[in-house]
């Protein structure tokens, strides 16, 4: 009778197990995964977008800034411009080469600043409002499946490659199994610490001639400082526009007219 | 004998007026108090300045630098820094000391506050010099040498509200830019050193090379403390240095007088990769603070030119006076047979003895004021603490300090009386008796 009742336990945690090990992906299936989840974010052309972004931080007053977003996927140029508030009207961020750029109108200066830097000193980065380029820079692993909400949702850790400089070097990622949209990410400091969780709840398409399908872009995210537990960052993203842009957009000299 | 028949005249003159001398004495002793007052004020700050940042962020000499990684990410370290050490053995004879210490910015979280700091990595074993200045307000300096721990100053335990034995994270960008962490424990909180001591931490040397994940051959900084007599000339053995180390085959930056966060923009800008010193005095280091010096003595200058013009004129005026007076008593000398040489030391030594009565009463005034403001332990605001260097009034009232001020006052005073002692000399005998006024 004892070992009836075990086998029939048993046989049950096999049943729970089962999707479980069912659903484990091989590593080239993950790469593939994260593949698709880039590839329906590119537009494979030129991209302009205005964003609002709002950061809460502790015994702080909230800052909210209004920008513009253009990028080039061709040669991975980019370029933010600050509209609004008058305060930080004019001022920019360029990426050239590897190289991202700080226009201060201000001062009327270049500063060369880290790709990994803090945008607008909110806790968003400039790969949040770029290109995804996953699966170039991270290797998966696989981490089963999770509900999340409604969504069933594909669970995976990524480490950094190797030789490639990157502000999170590890990222535990949510991904809609059926849209390929990602739900959710955390993503990890060096000593292994949560640093911030990224919610994206609302995934919007637009149709790109450049790439003559949709094109899919989170328009709203949000950012939770996992070590100051009381700040956060909302990024709202509007007006997609993926018509070329002008040549020579992509200049300093671009970036210092517009504040004159 | 005569000098004293003179000083005698001169006394009982001085006596004689009694009230005269009074305020005129009043007013010397009044200048020479504040003078002495005012120059320990701005004593009192440069000392601040040099004992606080050469023991929280500068040698005398330093010899700091950057590695880049790429074009744009870097920090301020310096690689196979044992090797540096040799070298500034060897070119440095005036050495009295070195420490190396690391050199980060990063964000303190705490449970309650965060705030932005410099982290500086310190071995505590070989810190002699750094455990006499600090003052702690609670905890052990010698648990700084266990890994992961944390020194604060009680301006940070404010923003941070943290106490001895709390926990608190260290959050900043290695030199790659990945973002990384690290878990310290606060174990000691010191007493505030002014404006430097307002943003920056003490933690193990280990721990900033854990943060921004550096090897254990870099460190931050070489500071290079001198022997005293050698203090002056930290410039040209600055220069020097420089001069060896780049024969030794390092790449070295060009002198920049400014602190070493100063030339971040500026390398990042540069296209170079790899390492290169830079080595700086510490007065560069604190260059951003040394104008507050400069205004306080610009300051003391000013008020006291026209202190002293008010006190030059009043002893002219009470000289004419007295000579207008005394004409016939000088008539009635010269005829008995003074000689003029005589007539002038009379008037010279009763200046100079009224100088002598009013700048020792201001001396003992100035330093009695002092160090009694001193001890009363005075706070200041924020705003005033930009200034002084330090949060609370603090005076350097040294004995050379006072005796200069009153020789100085005196022989002002002296001279003021010159020129009417010189007429007053030169009157007729004859004439002078036979004045009415």
């Amino acid at each position: 009778m004892r070992t009836l009742r075990f086998l029939a336990a048993f046989g049950l945690v096999l049943m729970l197990l089962a999707p479980r090990v069912a659903a484990a992906l091989s590593k080239a299936e993950l790469v593939d995964l994260l593949k698709a989840v880039d590839e329906r974010q590119r537009n494979q052309g030129d991209w302009r977008d205005l964003v609002y972004i709002e950061q809460k931080e502790k015994d702080k007053v909230d800052v909210a800034y209004e920008a513009l977003v253009f990028r080039r996927s061709q040669d991975q140029k980019f370029i933010i411009l600050f509209t609004k508030p008058k305060s930080s009207q004019g001022q920019g961020y360029l990426r050239i080469d590897k190289n991202l750029w700080f226009y201060d109108p201000s001062v009327g200066k270049w500063e060369r600043r880290t790709e990994r830097e803090r945008i607008g000193g909110t806790n968003s980065r400039r790969s949040d409002f770029d290109e995804s380029r996953l699966a170039e820079e991270y290797e998966p692993e696989d981490l089963g499946e999770e509900k999340l909400g409604t969504y069933n949702a594909q669970v995976m850790k990524l480490t950094g490659k190797p030789n490639i400089d990157l502000a999170f070097p590890v990222i535990k990622l949510w991904v809609d199994k059926q849209t390929r949209n990602v739900l959710k990410r955390q993503e990890f400091a060096l000593s292994g610490r949560l640093l911030r969780t990224s919610y994206y709840p609302r995934w919007k398409k637009a149709y790109s001639e450049s790439k003559k399908t949709d094109v899919w872009y989170p328009e709203e995210m949000r950012f939770y400082d996992e070590v100051e537990k009381a700040n956060s960052t909302l990024i709202l993203v509007k007006s997609v526009d993926m018509r070329p842009l002008e040549p020579n957009l992509f200049t300093k000299a671009w970036l210092e007219s517009k504040s004159r | 004998m005569g000098f004293l028949l003179d000083l005698r005249i001169a006394f009982r003159s001085l006596f004689q007026h009694s009230r005269r001398t009074f305020f005129l004495a009043t007013a010397v002793a009044g200048v020479t108090a504040l003078l002495i007052l005012l120059n320990a004020l701005s004593t009192g700050v440069s000392e601040t300045m040099i004992r606080a940042a050469t023991t929280l962020s500068t040698g005398h000499v330093n010899v700091g630098g950057f590695f880049k990684v790429t074009g744009s990410a870097g920090g301020p370290i310096v690689t196979e820094y044992e090797k540096v050490i040799d070298a500034v053995r060897k070119s440095v004879p005036e050495m009295d000391s070195l420490v190396h210490r690391g050199r980060g910015w990063a964000k303190i979280v705490s449970d309650l506050g965060s705030t932005q700091a410099g982290i500086t990595g310190i071995d505590i074993k070989n810190e002699p010099g750094f455990r006499k200045v600090i003052e702690l307000s609670s905890g052990r300096l010698e648990d700084l040498a266990e890994p992961n721990t944390m020194m604060v100053f009680e301006s940070q335990v404010e923003r941070l509200k943290v106490k001895v034995g709390d926990a608190v994270t260290l959050s900043a960008q290695t030199t790659r830019g990945a973002a990384n962490t690290v878990d310290c424990r606060i174990v000691a909180i010191a007493k505030d050193m002014g404006l430097l001591s307002k943003f920056g931490v003490f933690v193990p040397v280990e721990t900033t090379r854990s943060l921004y994940q550096l090897r254990s051959d870099t460190t931050g900084a070489i500071q290079i403390y001198l022997k005293p007599q050698f203090i002056p000339d930290v410039a040209a053995i600055a220069a020097r240095l420089r001069g060896q180390l780049e024969k030794l085959g390092w790449a070295v930056m060009d002198a920049d007088p400014n602190p070493f966060w100063m030339k971040f923009q500026s390398v990042a800008r540069e296209d170079w990769t790899g390492q290169k010193l830079d080595v700086t005095t510490w007065e560069d280091e604190v260059s951003f603070m040394t104008w507050t010096l400069t205004v306080l003595r610009g300051l003391t200058a000013v008020l006291l030119t026209i202190l002293i013009a008010i006190v030059v004129t009043g002893i002219m005026n009470t000289m004419w006076i007295a000579i207008r007076e005394r004409t016939r008593e000088i008539g009635t000398l010269r005829a008995i047979g003074m000689q003029r040489g005589g007539v002038l030391r009379m008037f010279l030594y009763e200046s100079l003895l009224l100088g002598l009565i009013g700048t020792g009463t201001g001396a003992l005034a100035g330093a009695g004021l002092g160090g009694a403001i001193n001890a009363a332990r005075i706070h200041v605001p924020l705003s005033v603490q930009l200034f002084l260097m330090s949060d609370r009034v603090q005076l350097a009232l040294h004995a050379g300090g006072l005796v200069r001020a009153a020789l100085f006052i005196t022989l002002v005073t002296s001279l003021a009386a010159v020129y009417p002692s010189y007429r007053a000399a030169r009157l007729k005998p004859v004439s002078a008796m036979s004045h009415f006024g």
